[in-house]
């Protein structure tokens, strides 16, 4: 288990005033208690400035807290920025020797050409980097991080640069890590974390406002919704179901489209259809209603 | 490939050698060559001004190129090792390396042996070219008087690469770096000004140079010497321990 607990960062500042300047402190991280199953991939989400990118720093050592605790539990860490960036003048294949040699002064060659072939760089392993792309940075930076084997990886937004087929790679990745090592991943891409991540974490204004299993803070923030496509027009059909005493609200979402939400699903799955029937609305399809990662994201974070 | 391979390539791949070694060269041959013909130089531009222009002795072929050598090689140098030794004025860069390592140390030492290797070589070549060349323009001069000189000259580049070093620890850029660097290397003469302090600041040794090769006493620059192996090895020391405490 990674854990963290009461985990403060406070940086200094200084402000400019009419009366010169005065100096203050503002609150990166605000008492985190992170709490990683080991082999787990870990999802870290929050707006910008929320204090994702510090909490990775300061669980790389690479930042230091103002207070609180940290147990990671191996010294075998992997970091990936999120734009990472090489000397120009060595290629691929001499980074990723260099990463491995500075982890654990090993030269294992078949290990190098293994992490290049599994981050799909083979054929431009013998290129100097200077010349690659982002995304073929993003791809390099992956290999150099996971050629050390590390038991706990962190890795800052890893395919904010990719191409689709080059984020699909670095997700399946990712899951294929699920096991063997901890990943901790921070991402704006929700639907990335919804795929890969047993945990998520959101970070609001340096807070953890929210941790634990995805299901969890789907289902916890779910609300019993169906959504109903008809035939137009649609207000009749909504006007009649709002007079319905256990239909708890009934919203439009576009022409021909309703969304009803009831107290509970089984009232919804037994009542909803006569109701509707009632009401002589065409029904073209109807399926349950769950909120998506980014709704209940918003709904935390606002 | 390790770090210090990879300062190896730094300095050929990035043709960082080739400037390094062409600078001191070219002052290397320059000097003597400056040494030998300043009287006709000065005859050509003088027109009707006579200008009198004592005949050159050997050790004002060595003299010429250490003027050179250490104001534009000394400036060259240390923009090359600002370069190398300011690894985290881009932090992505700095992450690669920081997070890898065991110590801190084991990113500066590497950079700091390999760029002061590369200087002093190439301080030396310049300075046996220097020798050669005076030799068979002006006359020969004293070998032991030179080396003395040479390596003396050598321990206030590596002083500097020292500095350098430290100030890329705090800095958050190359040019930072250098800009400092320099600022503080040429604050070193003024504070010299007070005679009885002189003596004992690195920037002494550069007039060493000049004086062990006019068969100067070495006694005259120990004092010198031995500050600049202290101030060294303290700014090395220091350098590891701000990068250390470096937040990223």
């Amino acid at each position: 288990m990674i854990t963290t607990s009461g985990l403060t960062k406070d940086y200094g500042t200084t402000r400019g005033t009419t009366r010169g300047t005065t100096r203050g402190t503002t609150r990166g991280l605000d008492h985190v208690d992170l709490s990683v199953t080991r082999g787990s991939v870990y999802g870290l989400v929050g707006p910008n400035g929320a204090g994702k990118t510090t909490l990775l720093g300061v669980l790389a050592g690479l930042r230091r807290a103002t207070s609180g605790t940290i147990d990671i539990g191996t010294t075998k860490v992997g970091v990936l920025p999120d734009t990472p960036l090489f000397d120009g003048w060595l290629t691929a294949r001499e980074v990723v020797e260099l990463s491995l040699n500075m982890s654990d002064g090993s030269t294992d060659q078949d290990r190098v050409a293994a992490v290049i072939a599994e981050a799909g760089i083979t054929e431009a392993a013998d290129r100097a980097v200077g010349g690659f792309s982002r995304g073929m940075l993003q791809r390099l930076g992956v290999a150099a991080t996971l050629v050390a084997e590390p038991e706990l990886i962190l890795l800052d937004e890893p395919c904010s640069a990719l191409d689709p087929l080059g984020r699909r790679e670095v997700l399946d990745l990712i899951s294929r890590l699920r096991g063997d090592a901890t990943v901790v991943f921070s991402s704006h891409i929700l639907a990335d974390v919804q795929e890969v991540c047993d945990t998520v974490g959101i970070l609001r204004q340096g807070t953890l406002v929210f941790e634990g299993p995805l299901e969890q803070l789907l289902v916890g923030k779910a609300q019993p919704q169906y959504l109903v496509r008809l035939r137009p027009p649609i207000e009749p059909v909504v006007a009649t179901l709002r007079t319905v005493d256990w239909i708890e609200r009934v919203t439009g979402v576009g022409p021909d489209q309703i969304r009803v939400s009831g107290a509970n699903l089984e009232v919804l799955e037994t009542g909803l259809v006569p109701a509707l029937a009632a009401a002589g609305a065409q029904v073209v399809s109807l399926a349950p209603d769950a909120p998506s990662l980014e709704d209940v994201f918003l709904e935390v974070v606002k | 490939m390790n770090l210090w391979r990879l300062e190896w390539l730094r300095l050929v791949r990035t043709r960082r050698l080739i400037a390094l070694l062409g600078v001191f060269l070219f002052f290397g041959f320059l000097g003597p060559l400056t040494a030998r013909y300043i009287k006709q130089i000065i005859e050509n531009f003088g027109g009707n001004v006579q200008i009198v222009v004592p005949d050159p002795v050997p050790a004002d072929g060595i003299t010429q190129y250490v003027g050179n050598a250490m104001q534009i090689g000394l400036l060259v140098s240390m923009g090359i090792a600002a370069a190398a030794l300011a690894f985290d004025a881009k932090p992505q860069m700095g992450i690669f390396l920081r997070t890898r390592v065991r110590r801190v140390s084991d990113i500066i030492v590497p950079r700091y042996v390999v760029m002061v290797a590369a200087v002093v070589a190439c301080f030396m070549l310049g300075s046996i070219a220097a020798l050669y060349e005076t030799t068979v323009l002006i006359g020969s001069l004293s070998i032991g008087g030179w080396l003395l000189g040479t390596l003396v000259g050598s321990l206030y580049l590596a002083f500097a690469v020292a500095l350098v070093s430290l100030v890329a620890a705090r800095a958050n850029s190359v040019m930072l770096t250098l800009v400092v660097s320099v600022a503080i290397l040429l604050l070193l003469p003024v504070i010299g000004v007070i005679p009885d302090v002189a003596p004992w600041l690195p920037s002494h040794l550069i007039g060493g140079v000049d004086g062990l090769v006019r068969d100067g006493a070495f006694g005259d620059y120990l004092r010198a010497t031995i500050v600049t192996i202290g101030l060294t090895l303290a700014a090395l020391w220091l350098a590891v321990r701000v990068a250390e405490r470096r937040e990223l």
